[in-house]
């Protein structure tokens, strides 16, 4: 006898063994799932629960390839972070050069050979962080 | 009778954004119901594989261009609903001016066609 919560469950284990996660993505999937089953008995596009939900789990899709599609979401997401994250942080490192070189300056009227050092390597490395910053804020939005 | 094929993978895909984009741009809805409206709205010819929008929707959220809440429906159902963020609808109208370019394009071919 067919048992609809248990096969739902067991589905459950299937995504979960392909590494889909709990509570999002899965409860969603899982809702969806549950409102196509409804929908094909209701307008009786299946004979029962079991036709509706063999139908059903394959519209949903192979857990592997939904892995799949969330990992590219996230692999994306990831490597936009790691681009701010390197810019930001590039602004930093280059300000710990430019700070002191500037400091230096108000202090001593002039800019003396290590500030003039500091100066012109932190600016490069400022100008580098900004942009990086700024291409992965654009790439989020793209 | 001549039948209009189904749609090709390649054009379903890049039609994916500007649609939930357009959709959501009427108000917020959930996963289900997109593709519900979808299919309801091309006659079938789109055909989204189910699970397949919900990363697509993910990607979305992450660029920040919809947002979602976890709502109860009217009939008890847990839902996570999404709508448009303001973002959202600045890249629903770049996505409008480029579809509407490619159709232009394809409709003065066509129609230099037949003259």
């Amino acid at each position: 006898m067919f048992d609809l919560e248990q096969s739902i469950a067991d589905w459950r284990k299937q995504m979960l063994a392909a590494g889909i996660k709990t509570p999002v993505p899965l409860e969603e999937l899982e809702i969806h799932l549950r409102e196509e089953i409804e929908r094909q008995i209701k307008l009786g596009l299946s004979l029962n629960e079991q036709e509706a939900f063999h139908f059903s789990t394959r519209k949903i899709g192979q857990p592997k390839m939904l892995k799949n599609e969330f990992n590219k979401s996230e692999r994306t997401f990831m490597r936009r972070t790691i681009i701010i994250s390197a810019g930001i942080i590039g602004v930093a490192v280059g300000m710990g050069f430019v700070t002191p070189a500037i400091a230096k300056y108000n202090e001593q009227g002039t800019m003396v050979h290590d500030a003039t050092i500091g100066f012109l390597i932190g600016i490069p490395i400022v100008f580098a962080g900004i942009s990086m910053a700024i291409y992965g804020f654009k790439k989020r939005k793209a | 009778m001549y039948r209009v094929p189904m749609i090709r993978k390649e054009l379903v895909a890049a039609s994916a954004e500007p649609l939930i984009l357009s959709l959501l741009s009427k108000g917020e809805s959930y996963g289900y119901a997109i593709i519900q409206e979808v299919k309801a709205r091309s006659d079938g010819k789109l055909n989204w594989t189910d699970g397949m929008l919900y990363p697509v929707l993910h990607r979305m959220e992450h660029r920040g261009l919809i947002k979602s809440r976890w709502a109860e429906s009217e009939t008890g159902r847990k839902r996570k609903y999404y709508s448009l963020k303001k973002d959202g609808k600045t890249a629903m109208a770049k996505h409008h001016e480029q579809w509407s370019l490619v159709h232009s394009v394809l409709a003065g071919l066509k129609k230099e066609q037949y003259v």
